[in-house]
């Protein structure tokens, strides 16, 4: 087997462009959730602005991730609000605005609209993260945002108002080396989230993989093939996640340290993990397919044993169609 | 006739009774656009297609460079082909392209997407006849939609 074929077809069958139309169903989701926050909270309202995966460009087909941050003003809920208050705000906007066609759910530091299926059996799932600037015009300066935490969330406990964070500063430390690194580390970004996908729950959340891959990049020189960069990846990973000296500074803000977001536990399970993964593949090639299965809906054969898609009853042709 | 891309194994059988009458209905409404459903079934490995009727649109918009079908009244139709003992289906569409080559259009890209796209619809792999006609020629060519590719039947 060639590791490497399989890896290029594993990034390219995940690619965001073959879900367009899926995509296209988030990006509008996404606006009507956006204008119904503005026009609930007018002035008190900063500039609502996607901060998922389609902004971080890593997005993978098989899940987007979106979320849609909303930045308060600091009075917005009362000079004495609390960010407790904020958050229960949004939440009962949302309830009461979705109950109906969507599940809403208070989630570690957003509330989470999982729409109910579409008639093509599509699930849109947004999260919208509230956040407040920390003193009256200071998030025009700095974009600094205060976070509520709804549940624990890895080391940092429920109820705390600690989380304060650049969430635009994250973007861009991501993009800028992305290009610098010529694709790399966007590369090994998607396949991480490839193999956290195969997962059902996993706890380590992607952003905390894209900035574990950026860091193995720059504390390592990562060379060679794309299975050689991701091997060195994995490795890096599974030596030092677990390591007392282990932090993982935020972008946006250099006193609020990732590495808290997964508790000891959930840090030697990934470390675990990456160990095992490395001795499977070792063992045998072929088992780089169980932990970065290709997206069959997209897979290219190589062979002319191409067949016709079977279809399940009776097709209906789309009621109206426009040619040219 | 029977047609194939090589590249990818794919053949398909278009009876020359049906083609024939499909570019006369095309030039009856030459200069404007016209088109409709295509008919047939797979063969049993899945391989191989045979496409043996179209159904004609009962409500339909046109002009030289555009065609709008809708499937209003059509359905019994539809439900009486896939009563048939080779349960015939609906495989794809044909259009005309008045004074223009069969090439497909960006419009007629995006109406495949339409099509792959659409739970209801359940085929992956639509079929799509273009016939170009003018006063005096006529051409045609045949398409599927395959991993992603428009691929054209030599
Ligand atoms: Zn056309």
């Amino acid at each position: 087997m060639d590791k490497n074929k399989h890896l290029e077809s594993v990034i390219s069958t995940h690619q965001i462009t073959k879900e367009k139309t899926l995509f296209d169903k988030y990006v509008k989701k996404k606006n009507e959730v956006k204008e119904a926050l503005e026009e609930n909270y007018g002035s008190d309202l900063y500039y609502p602005f996607n901060s998922g995966s389609y902004a971080k460009n890593t997005a993978i087909n098989t899940k987007f991730d979106f979320d849609l941050v909303s930045p308060f003003k600091r009075n917005a809920f009362g000079s004495n609000g609390t960010l407790k208050e904020m958050y229960e705000d949004v939440y009962y906007f949302l309830y009461e605005k979705y109950k109906d066609v969507a599940e809403v759910k208070k989630q570690k530091v957003s509330i989470g609209l999982e729409f109910y299926a579409d008639s093509d059996g599509d699930v849109i799932k947004i999260d919208v993260v509230p956040g407040r600037e920390l003193s009256q015009d200071q998030y025009r300066e700095d974009e600094n945002l205060n976070l509520y935490v709804y549940y624990k969330y890895g080391n940092i406990d429920a109820g705390s108002e600690r989380i304060k964070t650049n969430v635009k500063a994250q973007i861009n430390n991501i993009k800028d080396r992305a290009t610098a690194e010529k694709d790399s580390i966007r590369k090994i970004i998607r396949l991480l989230k490839v193999w956290k996908n195969t997962k059902y729950i996993y706890p380590t959340k992607s952003f905390f993989l894209e900035l574990i891959t950026i860091k193995a990049f720059d504390s390592k020189s990562i060379t060679g093939s794309i299975w050689d960069k991701l091997e060195t990846v994995l490795q890096y990973i599974r030596d030092n996640v677990t390591k007392e000296s282990f932090t993982q500074k935020d972008p946006g803000n250099s006193s609020n340290d990732l590495a808290d977001t997964l508790t000891s536990t959930e840090k030697q399970q990934l470390s675990d993990d990456m160990k095992n993964m490395l001795e499977r593949i070792e063992e045998n090639d072929e088992n780089l397919k169980t932990y970065f299965p290709e997206n069959t809906k997209f897979k290219k054969e190589d062979t002319n044993n191409n067949q016709y898609g079977k279809n399940s009853g009776m097709p209906i042709p789309p009621p109206k169609l426009n040619f040219g | 006739m029977i047609l194939k891309i090589e590249k990818i194994g794919l053949s398909l059988e278009v009876e020359d009774e049906l083609l024939n009458k499909l570019l006369e209905i095309g030039k009856t409404h030459y200069p404007k656009e016209f088109g409709g459903f295509l008919i047939g079934y797979y063969s049993e490995n899945n391989m191989h297609l045979h496409i043996t009727d179209t159904i004609l649109p009962k409500k339909y918009q046109a002009s030289k460079y555009n065609f709008e079908r809708s499937t209003k009244g059509i359905e019994n139709e539809l439900v009486e082909f896939y009563a048939e003992n080779l349960r015939k289906i609906y495989i794809g569409e044909w259009h005309t392209h008045p004074d223009n080559s069969p090439i497909p259009s960006a419009t007629d890209i995006s109406a495949i997407n339409t099509i792959i796209n659409s739970k209801k619809t359940s085929i992956a792999n639509p079929v799509l006849l273009i016939i170009g006609c003018s006063n005096t020629t006529v051409d045609f060519g045949f398409y599927v939609w395959f991993e992603n590719k428009l691929y054209k039947y030599e």
